[in-house]
């Protein structure tokens, strides 16, 4: 469960300042797919790094499982994120020089519970839930989009957190590619339980997930339970 | 961890292979300085084996032909420095005088062991004292042996140990020519004259006999003088000296000023190499801390994916000073494979162990200058906001 409590996101550059997020409240139940849609530049990313704790906020509270993360140390921000986050990106975020199994690897390693040879065994089933098992040994650039969005997903769920935080997913996939990592990650709510928040520009994927809220210019300004179901809308 | 930073280096070996053969050619020069340093420093630590304080080495070259008469001043000039009361030992010598530019070679032959080549130093009875010489075994030679049938020789001990092993030394004869033998009659312990920097070789001390080279001329006169000796009886000595010997050219110079030309000899050419080496150095780290730098810019969506996945900022440090410790390994053990070489094959006559001083000091170096270089682009990795460089790609 994710909880942000009158969030306000100020950049400070030198000339400027730009107002990001202002007076967020939004409480993300356990087990829900939560899409945020809204124009470009209105914050979702900037939402989605404070839930992530990958960025602080100038004002408010983040609380995980209802525990505020204020004062936290880097080093345990660190480990929250590795613990019970998983992220999906856009651009993919691959490191190039690592092959499929090895980048998938990569958050157990911060993880020093896991054995070696544990890691790899985790990372071929998570491999197997993106169906990719038969390319652990390519390299990021031998892949196709779509291809490399399910490596970066087997790499969020191999931790088995609670939350994953995707920001636009499907964004730079086709329509067909879309599907697909759409459809891994409806099954990773519905099966798992997991926590999903996701940040789309495409009002289908959005009328997919359970809930969609809006943004516009750093502020809330809708937020609304999905009724319509793909059965419906064919 | 160090297994994914050698899978992660060796996965951009291509990318590395530049900085890898950079750290590699810096290893083998640095090998190499370091080896010829730790060979002359250990060479300078151990003893002489004698004193060369207030000894002077007096040179005497006649310009006429007529040996008998140069012989005859010779036997006249010896008597008369003997006899100032500023000088304490005199000894004729073979030109090879201690630091001198000058070498005399001979094969020796004892039973099994063939051709042991070692340095001859002729020399007289009080050469003992002039160099003031320990001798350990056994005696140095005197007029006792005048009535000898063997040559009566000194030798050191890395001498002995070449000839004859664990045997007893003196009494032993050495042959010369199928009539002629040497006798050894004393073993000194140590005997380095060449230069201080340079290894002890085998010496063989052997007794000028005057009576026995009646046609023979020394030009080469040792004179050890009273502590605090000037240069007024340098001049007052050379000056007797010419008057016997009316058209002699004398020079004087005293073993200090010897050892002094003799150490630059090795000084200079180790310095200039050392400042080369340092110039080296210096390239390879700001090529290293420049590349570095790059690496890190352009890396900076894996920093802020590293961190989004759970590593702190502090792991994200110490991950490219691995990556730059593990990229310097690779260099090393390419480095360490052929340095290990020189031992191994024993390409010169020097001990394995200034190999391995010089190897590991060399490794060391190269490990402590690629985590400095490492260590400021790592720390700005290690800052890098991870918001911030996620959103830069
Ligand atoms: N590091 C930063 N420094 C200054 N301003 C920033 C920074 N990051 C984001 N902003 C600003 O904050 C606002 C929100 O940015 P954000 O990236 O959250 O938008 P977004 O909704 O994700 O847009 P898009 O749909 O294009 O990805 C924008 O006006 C942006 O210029
Ligand atoms: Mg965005």
């Amino acid at each position: 469960m994710i909880t942000l409590s009158n969030i306000e996101k100020v950049y400070q550059t030198k000339s400027i300042e730009t107002v990001a997020l202002q007076h967020v409240n939004l409480r993300v139940p356990k087990g829900e797919f939560l899409s945020i849609m809204g124009p470009s530049g209105c914050g979702k990313s900037t939402l989605l790094n404070i839930m992530g704790l990958l960025d602080v906020p100038s004002q408010g509270v983040v609380e995980i499982d209802g525990q505020a993360i204020t004062s936290y140390k880097d080093k345990e921000l660190a480990h929250i994120r590795n613990e019970k986050i998983g992220f999906v990106f856009q651009s993919y975020h691959l490191v190039n020089d690592l092959s499929v199994l090895d980048n998938v690897e990569l958050p157990l390693l911060y993880r020093s519970s896991v054995s070696a040879s544990d890691r790899t065994k985790l990372a071929k089933t998570a491999l197997e839930k993106v169906g990719l098992s038969a390319r652990t040994k390519h390299f990021p650039a031998q892949l196709s989009g779509g291809q490399r969005q399910r490596v970066a997903i087997a790499r969020a769920l191999i931790g088995q957190p609670q939350i994953i935080l995707a920001d636009e997913p499907t964004g730079n996939l086709d329509s067909v590619m879309g599907e697909e990592i759409m459809n891994i990650l409806l099954d990773l709510n519905r099966q798992d339980g997991t926590t999903i928040v996701m940040v789309t520009h495409d009002e289908n994927m959005a009328q997919k997930t359970e809930r969609l809220v809006r943004f516009f210019d750093g502020q809330q300004v809708s937020d609304a339970k999905v009724f319509a179901n793909n059965l419906q809308q064919v | 961890m160090i297994r994914h930073l050698f899978k992660l280096i060796w996965n951009r070996k291509k990318s590395n292979f530049l900085l890898i053969t950079e750290i590699f050619f810096c290893f083998l020069v640095l090998f190499g300085v370091l080896s010829l340093v730790t060979y002359n420093v250990r060479n300078y630590t151990k003893p002489l084996g004698f004193e060369h304080e207030d000894v002077w080495l007096v040179t005497m070259r006649p310009s006429t032909d007529s040996t008998a008469e140069n012989r005859q001043q010779l036997e006249q000039v010896l008597q008369r420095v003997q006899a100032f009361p500023e000088v304490q030992h005199v000894s004729l010598t073979s030109s090879n005088a201690p630091f001198a530019f000058s070498q005399m070679m001979d094969n020796l032959s004892y039973g099994n062991v063939k051709d042991v080549q070692t340095d001859v130093y002729d020399v007289q009875d009080d050469y003992a004292d002039v160099m003031q010489l320990e001798v350990s075994e056994g005696r140095w030679f005197g007029p006792q042996d005048d009535a000898s049938h063997h040559r009566p020789i000194v030798i050191n001990k890395l001498l002995k140990e070449k000839l004859f092993g664990q045997e007893e030394a003196v009494g032993k004869l050495i042959p010369i020519s199928d009539t002629s033998n040497y006798v050894v009659v004393g073993v000194t312990d140590y005997f380095r004259a060449s230069s201080e920097f340079a290894a002890e070789s085998p010496a063989l001390f052997n007794r000028i006999n005057m009576q026995k080279k009646p046609d023979f001329f020394w030009n080469e006169l040792l004179v050890r003088v009273k502590p605090g000796t000037g240069v007024a009886f340098e001049e007052k000595m050379v000056r007797q000296i010419t008057s016997i010997g009316k058209n002699w050219t004398v020079e004087v110079s005293t073993l200090e000023k010897m050892r002094q030309n003799k150490a630059k000899l090795t000084l200079a050419p180790m310095i200039a190499l050392g400042f080369i080496c340092g110039f080296l150095i210096l390239n390879v780290a700001l090529g290293l801390f420049g590349v570095l730098w790059h690496n890190i810019s352009r890396r900076n969506g894996e920093i802020g994916l590293r961190r989004a996945l759970g590593a702190a900022s502090s792991q994200i440090y110490w991950q490219f000073i691995g990556e730059v410790l593990v990229l310097a390994t690779f260099g090393l053990l390419l480095g360490v494979f052929f340095a290990v070489q020189f031992p191994l094959l024993q390409v010169f006559q020097i001990e394995s162990e200034v190999y391995f001083i010089a190897l590991l000091s060399a490794v060391g170096i190269i490990y402590l200058l690629t985590a400095v270089c490492a260590f400021y682009p790592s720390r700005q990795a290690a800052g890098i906001h991870p918001a911030m460089a996620l959103h830069e790609e």
